[in-house]
Formats: structure tokens, C-alpha cells, sequence
């Protein structure tokens, strides 16, 4: 999103345009903003506690959104993440209530997850089915499904193993969720992959001009086989860790996740259209719609306002992006 | 056996006696156009063979075949003597094939330095992407050829000139046995086309095997040791330079088509001005240009990639904005700056992208060709159909559409008979000036006759045709005037009489 840093091809712009050309300080500065806000106007809003709190919260579209990105930077989308939460679930609480062992149960949800990621993946890469339609067929049969295996009734979790509890409640140090620190470091890892590793650089191009990537020899297909792989194995982790903090499979779980996290990441400025956007602009966008959630919470305003509060924000983004973008290249 | 440009000497050294690439008997079939007949073409190493013909001869369909972007309908491919099988860009890539396509193919979100290594980032340790090394052998590469592109610099950013140069030094960043250029010097100085010119003289005493399509026979003449003429789609000669004149060369690429190409039938052009444009600028390409076409006249508009031509047609009919000037079609000014302002005072523009911009290729032949004037056809709001078959009828027994009924799906037609569709759209709506935007472009040789004599029947019948085309004798056998376009400025408008090949070059030139 630093189109409008390389416009003028002549002069440099100033240091300072260039910093605030970059997507990232403009979300990072509203983040801080937002934070400001809501610790001068809303109680208990500025403690350490609440602020792992959101951390904590975060921690489910931090992880989801790096998948959700990486698809979007490839030039697709995947929203049957949501109903993907749910699904995985039920293989996960059921292998650890048989075997009473979190590694068993924790495969079994990863090879779930690495199934379906792989079905989105071949219907669009390779046979060709628009992505938005494909997920959007997955999410609805992932759902029903889940409806139908469970009858509608929660399957609670028997075996409690104190490992999988953990990732619900425990804290790295007493003071950062593990699930935040679980977000953090899959952060990390995608993050350096997207800019220091050639598949990353491979994902940009796919999602930036699939023709030009394809001359230059790529495996357009592939790459974008691999991304929804990824996309549906992260929001497996991100499935897990609700449900160690539900305590069961829920045939409700993750209901509307897929629009949070897409929200989070287009704000972040992650493009539909592919090629364009970040892991860190992501990770700022989920960050900024939660402590907004968590602050008009603290100032007693109901989750319909939020909501309301939440689309705005998104279109206008969206809309001071483009505006920026057609500055640069009509300029 | 190939040769490393960045590090030469490290590679291992090439065999002369083997053609370093050998096709035979290349065929090649699109829907309706035959654009391959039986083509052989061998490249030495350590020469420079020029590939020449007219636009359609075939000369892009035999590169791309080259770059295994299309796949071929029957032939052979030899890499040192031994048969290849080119299925995709990446097998050809890894045969050392290196194409620097015609149309810029870089990632524009890309710094220059990503996009020359674009078909292999070097890495370092653990098979992360070595920065370091990417950015210096950028900028080592750009001080070998002599260009100067800043490596970090966005892509998309830059001109298109240095975009060509980045698309030049990408195929020199990795080992190379035969380097194709497709008209890279389009959008050159000529400063940095002379710094090309020895960056190819030092490949080819590298022992790479280059190709070098142009239409400029100065270039070629002064770069290449051999010559291959394609036309229709047909090989017709290949020979050592030194023995083509260039009448010779001008003989193979046109034959004797030339005269009979362009029969006109038309009168002169009247004295009425049905188009004037004045001080027209655009934010982005078009400054300054002024000029008035008047009715029954073709006014060609000449110029090299770049040049604004595209441009200039989409702002004078509505279609992208402007940022001053004036535009006035049949007396009255397009106030305000649309298409649907456009289309109601007669001006409509053929475009050059068919399938993108003119054509629904899914829907039938008559929706396409009525497409903008349903409003003559309605009755009440609901579309007369009867009434609107009989005007398309119309339109494809007079321009001889060959189609096998209004009901086939436009996409199915010859390219030809599409350009026929979308101008019998505009003469429906009863059109005052039509601006044709490179009309022949994907259309079979036979059938580009027939595309003129229609758009000499249009000036004829009194419209003003505003033409604009990269084709010189398209530009010389049909326009009344000539004008010339270089990077978005007018450069030169001269008489039918006065315009010679020369003076259209200098002027497009600048």
C-alpha cells in the first residue's frame, strides 16, 4: 500500500511522507489513538489486565487472519473459515475424550482442517470454481454438517486434560495468554515467510499479476492450492483454542468469524484484488476492531452499536485507501 | 552449456556446430485464424537472428510458442540437438529460454530489483531469500548493460522506457542460451537502444543465441547476422543479412499485396468539421493536443508504443477523464466528459481491446450488434424484437458479417466478422465521427482488406474516421491525413501527399 511512496519518480519524497505512506504507521497510529481514547474515557480500560484480556480475545482472528490474508494476497478469498472452527472441533474433542491424549486430538483437527483446506484449494486452483463461491458452498455444508453429526447439542469436553485447558485460561509468565503467544509466534513465522522466503515472494506475485507469474515460470495453481492449505490449517489452531476456552465442540462456534476476520484484514489493507497488503497490517486491523469492541464495551454502549460502529469504519478505510491510491497514480 | 551474463566464465563453453535451438514444421491454429503454417526457424548460437514480418504475420505466436506460453499443433523443438517438450513458461525458462515479451510483464507492486529475479530469488542459509546479494547483482547488472534503473525503486512507478530496460535486465539475471527481444527498443532513446545493441553484441559473443524482432529495418540492419521473414503466417526466407537490401527485405515482409490492399473508393473528404479537439490534456499521458477532423476524411494517428494513441482515443469519445481542453463533435461541445454524452452528439470508439472493451462474447450476435441503440428499438420499454433483428440483418448482409445466424454467441466469430459486429453497433446509432483504435489488430490477413474497405465506405458515406494504428501501411493507404503522436504530445499532422515513412518516424521519434 506504498503507492503513493514511488509516485513522483524525479524526488524522493521526505522521510516523514514515506512513513506516512506506509499503511502500516497510519493503522499503528490509529491503534494508539484508539487505545488513548478509550483509556481517557472508559474505565478500567487502561490495566494490564484487560489489555491481555483483548490480547487473549485477538488471539482467535490474529490466527485465522494470517491464512485469511495470505488468500486474499494471492488473489483469493476464504470465507469458510468460520464454520471451519466448528467443524474441527468435533474430531478434536471426540479423539481426546477416547484416547485422552491432546497430541491424538490436536492430529486429528489438523488433518481435518488440512482436508478442507485442500478441497477449497483444488475446486478453485485447479478446477477453476471462483473462490468466493467455493468457500462460500464449504462454509454451508461444514455447517450443516456439524448441525447433523451433533443434533445441535454441544459435545463437552470429558477427558479436561490439563495441557488443553491450559490454552484457554493459562498465561505465559502469569501475564500473556497462551493463545495470544501462539498467535504471536505464527505471526512471526507467515510474516517472515511472506518477505524473506521465495514462496512468499511467489504469493505476491501469483496474487499481483497471475499472468506475468506464470512467464516468469511459476506454478500459479499450486501456489494457490498451498495458500487455502494454509488459510484452513491456521484456522484449525484458531478452532482449537476455542475450544479449550469453551470447553466442548459447539455446533455454534465460529458463527460470523469469516466477516470479523475479513473486515480485520481489509482493514489492515490486505486487497481483494491480491498482490497488495501485509501479515503486520492484519494483525493491526484485528487489533483495532478489538480494543474498539472492548472499549465501547467498557463504555456501555450495546454490541448493536458496535456493529454499526465496526462498518463504518471499514468502508471508510477502504474508501481513504482508494483515495490515496488514485492521488498516486493521477498525480 | 549456458552462459551466465552476469558471471561469464562460468558457465560451460558452448558448442557452435549445434543449432542452439532448431523448431520444424511449427503449426499453430486459433479459432478462425491459421496463425502458423509450417514454420522452421534456427538459431545459431553466438548470432543475432532478426525475426521480421508484419503485425500478424506470425512473429508474436512463434515467440510465444518459444516461451511456452501457447502450446504448438504440430512440430518439433530441439535444444542442442536434442527434442524438447515445451508445455509451459517454466519448462522454457529452465531450457535457458529467455523472452522479453513486447508488453511490459513485471509485478508493478514489486521493487525493480524483486522483479529481476523474479523467476528465482537467490537464497542464502536455510533457503531464505538473500537481499543482499538481490540488490547487489540488480544494481551490477544495470552497471554491465549500462541502464540506469534505480533497483529499489516500485516497478509500477517508473516509466515505461525504464520498465523495458528492468524487463531487458531480467532476462540477463539468470544463465541464458538463447535470448529472444520482442521489440524492446519501442520505447528507447536512441542513446540507451545503442547501450542495448552492445549489450546484445556481448550475449551473442557469449555464444547466447538471440532473436530480435523489429519492425525497424535501420536496427536491423545494423545489429543482426541473420534474418527470418514470416508472413501469413508462412516462413518466406531466411538469410545472412549481408544479402538483403531494403527493398529485398520490404519485398518478403509486404510481397506484393501492398498495392491492392487499400483500393480506395471514396471522394476527397468535405469542408465540414465534425470533430474539433483543442488544448487536450489528460492527468496522466495526453498534453496539449489540438486538431479537427472533418467529415468523410480518415485522420490516422501514428506513433510508437506509448506514444498516447490508446489515450487519445478514450478521452475524445467520453470514455477517460480530462483535465482541460475542449472537445466539440457535429457543433457541440461534450459537456459533460462521458461516453453517454459522447454517444448522443455521434462519437463512439472502436476500441483496440475487443474482448475486454467491445465484445460480450457470450450473448448473441444481434444483442451485441444493438447493444447501443436499444432505445430506437423500444416500445414502451420492452425491446421490439422483430424490429431489432431485421436492423441487425440489416447490417450483416451489408457488411457481409459471416455468421451463422443473429443467434450465435459473438465469441465464436472470426475476429474479422467481431470487428464488423461492433461497427455496425455504432453505425446503428448514427454515428457523426468514429474513433477505430488499431482496427486490424488480431485479424487474419485476408480479412484486414475487407476491414478497410469497410472503414473507407464509413469516410465515404460521410462519417469522420479518426484512426489511430501502429501499422504504417495501414496508416499510408488509408488516411487523407497523417498525424503523429510521441508521448502524449502532437508532434506532426501532414497531407496524404506530403507523408512519407521518414518524416512519420522522425516525428514519432520526437
Amino acid at each position: 500500500m506504498s503507492l503513493a511512496s514511488t509516485a513522483s519518480v524525479k524526488a524522493p519524497p521526505s522521510l516523514l511522507a514515506r512513513l506516512f505512506a506506509r499503511q502500516e504507521l497510519a493503522l499503528l497510529v490509529c491503534l494508539i489513538l484508539v487505545i488513548v481514547f478509550f483509556s481517557v474515557t472508559a474505565e478500567n480500560f487502561f490495566s494490564m489486565r484487560n489489555m491481555t484480556n483483548v490480547l487473549g480475545q485477538a488471539s482467535l482472528a490474529l490466527t485465522a487472519g494470517i491464512g485469511c490474508a495470505i488468500v486474499f494476497i494471492s488473489g483469493e478469498v476464504d470465507i469458510s473459515i468460520g464454520s471451519l472452527l466448528a467443524t474441527i472441533a468435533l474430531p478434536l474433542i471426540i479423539i481426546m475424550n477416547d484416547t485422552n491424549s491432546l497430541l491424538l486430538g490436536v492430529s486429528g483437527a489438523l488433518l481435518f482442517g488440512l482436508i478442507i483446506g485442500a478441497v477449497n484449494g483444488y475446486l478453485t486452483a485447479y478446477a477453476g470454481i471462483n473462490s468466493l463461491i467455493v468457500t462460500l458452498g464449504t462454509m454451508f455444508i461444514m455447517r450443516g454438517g456439524v448441525y447433523l453429526y451433533t443434533g445441535q447439542r454441544a459435545i463437552p469436553d470429558d477427558a479436561s486434560l490439563d495441557s488443553f485447558i491450559a490454552l484457554s485460561d493459562g498465561r505465559l509468565f502469569n501475564i500473556i495468554p497462551y493463545s495470544a503467544v501462539i498467535a504471536i509466534v505464527l505471526l512471526a513465522a507467515f510474516a517472515y515467510m511472506m518477505r524473506h522466503r521465495p514462496f512468499g515472494r511467489q504469493i505476491y506475485a501469483v496474487g499481483g499479476n497471475p499472468e506475468v507469474a506464470r512467464l516468469a515460470g511459476y506454478d500459479v495453481r499450486r501456489v494457490k492450492f498451498i495458500c487455502f492449505i494454509i488459510s484452513s490449517l491456521l484456522a484449525t489452531v484458531a478452532g482449537i483454542i476455542l475450544a479449550a476456552r469453551v470447553g466442548s465442540a459447539q455446533h455454534t462456534a465460529g458463527l460470523n468469524f469469516e466477516f470479523q476476520v475479513v473486515a480485520a484484514t481489509v482493514l489492515g489493507g490486505v486487497s481483494l484484488a491480491g498482490g497488495i497488503g501485509s501479515l503486520s497490517g492484519m494483525a493491526l486491523g484485528v487489533l483495532i476492531l478489538q480494543f474498539l469492541s472492548n472499549g465501547l464495551r467498557g463504555l456501555g454502549l450495546p454490541t448493536e452499536w458496535q456493529l454499526v460502529i465496526t462498518g463504518m469504519i471499514i468502508i471508510a478505510a477502504v474508501a481513504f485507501d482508494e483515495a490515496k491510491r488514485r492521488r498516486a497514480i493521477g498525480g | 552449456m549456458s552462459v551466465d551474463f552476469l558471471h561469464p566464465g562460468e558457465g560451460a563453453a558452448i558448442d557452435t556446430n549445434v543449432p542452439a535451438l532448431e523448431l520444424r514444421g511449427i503449426d499453430k491454429r486459433f479459432p478462425g485464424v491459421v496463425a502458423l503454417d509450417n514454420v522452421d526457424f534456427t538459431l545459431e548460437p553466438g548470432k543475432i537472428h532478426a525475426l521480421m514480418g508484419e503485425n500478424g504475420a506470425g512473429k508474436s505466436t512463434l515467440i510465444k510458442i518459444m516461451a511456452g506460453v501457447y502450446g504448438k499443433d504440430a512440430g518439433t523443438i530441439r535444444m542442442c540437438g536434442r527434442e524438447v517438450d515445451i508445455k509451459s513458461p517454466r519448462d522454457s525458462l529452465k531450457e535457458g529460454i529467455k523472452v522479453v515479451f513486447q508488453e511490459i510483464a513485471l509485478i508493478s507492486e514489486f521493487t525493480v530489483a524483486e522483479n529481476i529475479f523474479l523467476e528465482g530469488y537467490p537464497t542464502g542459509k536455510g533457503g531464505s531469500i538473500d537481499w543482499k546479494k538481490i540488490r547487489a547483482d540488480s544494481a551490477a547488472l544495470f552497471d554491465r548493460i549500462g541502464f540506469n534503473v534505480d533497483p529499489a525503486a516500485r516497478t509500477g512507478s517508473l516509466p515505461v522506457s525504464q520498465q523495458q530496460m528492468v524487463e531487458i535486465a531480467r532476462a540477463l539475471a539468470h544463465e541464458a542460451r538463447v535470448v529472444v527481444m520482442d521489440e524492446p527498443t519501442s520505447s528507447l532513446t536512441p542513446n540507451e537502444v545503442s547501450l542495448l545493441f552492445t549489450v546484445i553484441r556481448r550475449l551473442a559473443a557469449l555464444g547466447i543465441a538471440v532473436v530480435y524482432v523489429s519492425h525497424k529495418l535501420d536496427e536491423v540492419f545494423e545489429i543482426a547476422d541473420m534474418v527470418t521473414v514470416l508472413r501469413d503466417g508462412r516462413h518466406i526466407s531466411t538469410k545472412p543479412i549481408g544479402e538483403h537490401t531494403n527493398d529485398t527485405l520490404i519485398h518478403d515482409m509486404i510481397g506484393r499485396r501492398i498495392d491492392n490492399l487499400f483500393p480506395r473508393k471514396r471522394g476527397e473528404p468535405g469542408s465540414k468539421v465534425a470533430l474539433f479537439v483543442e488544448k487536450l490534456s489528460t492527468a496522466r499521458k495526453l498534453n496539449d493536443v489540438s486538431f479537427e477532423a472533418r467529415a468523410g476524411e480518415v485522420l490516422g494517428f501514428f506513433g510508437l508504443m506509448g506514444a498516447g494513441r490508446t489515450e487519445l482515443a478514450k478521452a475524445i469519445v467520453g470514455y477517460d477523464p480530462i483535465t482541460s481542453g475542449m472537445i466539440v463533435v457535429d457543433g457541440s461541445r461534450l459537456v459533460p466528459h462521458d461516453t453517454r454524452t459522447g454517444v448522443k452528439l455521434g462519437i463512439g470508439l472502436l476500441t483496440e481491446d475487443r474482448k475486454s472493451e467491445g465484445l460480450m462474447g457470450e450473448l448473441p450476435v444481434y444483442q451485441n450488434a444493438s447493444l447501443a441503440s436499444l432505445g430506437a428499438f423500444a416500445r414502451m420499454g420492452f425491446i421490439d424484437k422483430a424490429k431489432e433483428h431485421r436492423a441487425v440483418q440489416d447490417y450483416v448482409d451489408r457488411f457481409r458479417i459471416k455468421t451463422p445466424s443473429l443467434f450465435q454467441q459473438v465469441k465464436n466469430l472470426s475476429g474479422g466478422n467481431q470487428q464488423k459486429v461492433l461497427i455496425s453497433r455504432w453505425l446503428m446509432r448514427g454515428l457523426k465521427v468514429i474513433v477505430v483504435d488499431e482496427p486490424t489488430r488480431g485479424i487474419d490477413v485476408g480479412a484486414k482488406s475487407e476491414i478497410f474497405a469497410l472503414i473507407d465506405r464509413l469516410a465515404g458515406e460521410g462519417l469522420a474516421v479518426v484512426m489511430m494504428t501502429s501499422e504504417m501501411p495501414e496508416l499510408l493507404g488509408l488516411s487523407d491525413r497523417v498525424a503523429v503522436m510521441c508521448e502524449g504530445r502532437l508532434t506532426a499532422i501532414m497531407s496524404r501527399e506530403e507523408a512519407t515513412q521518414e518524416k512519420i518516424l522522425n516525428a514519432a521519434i520526437g
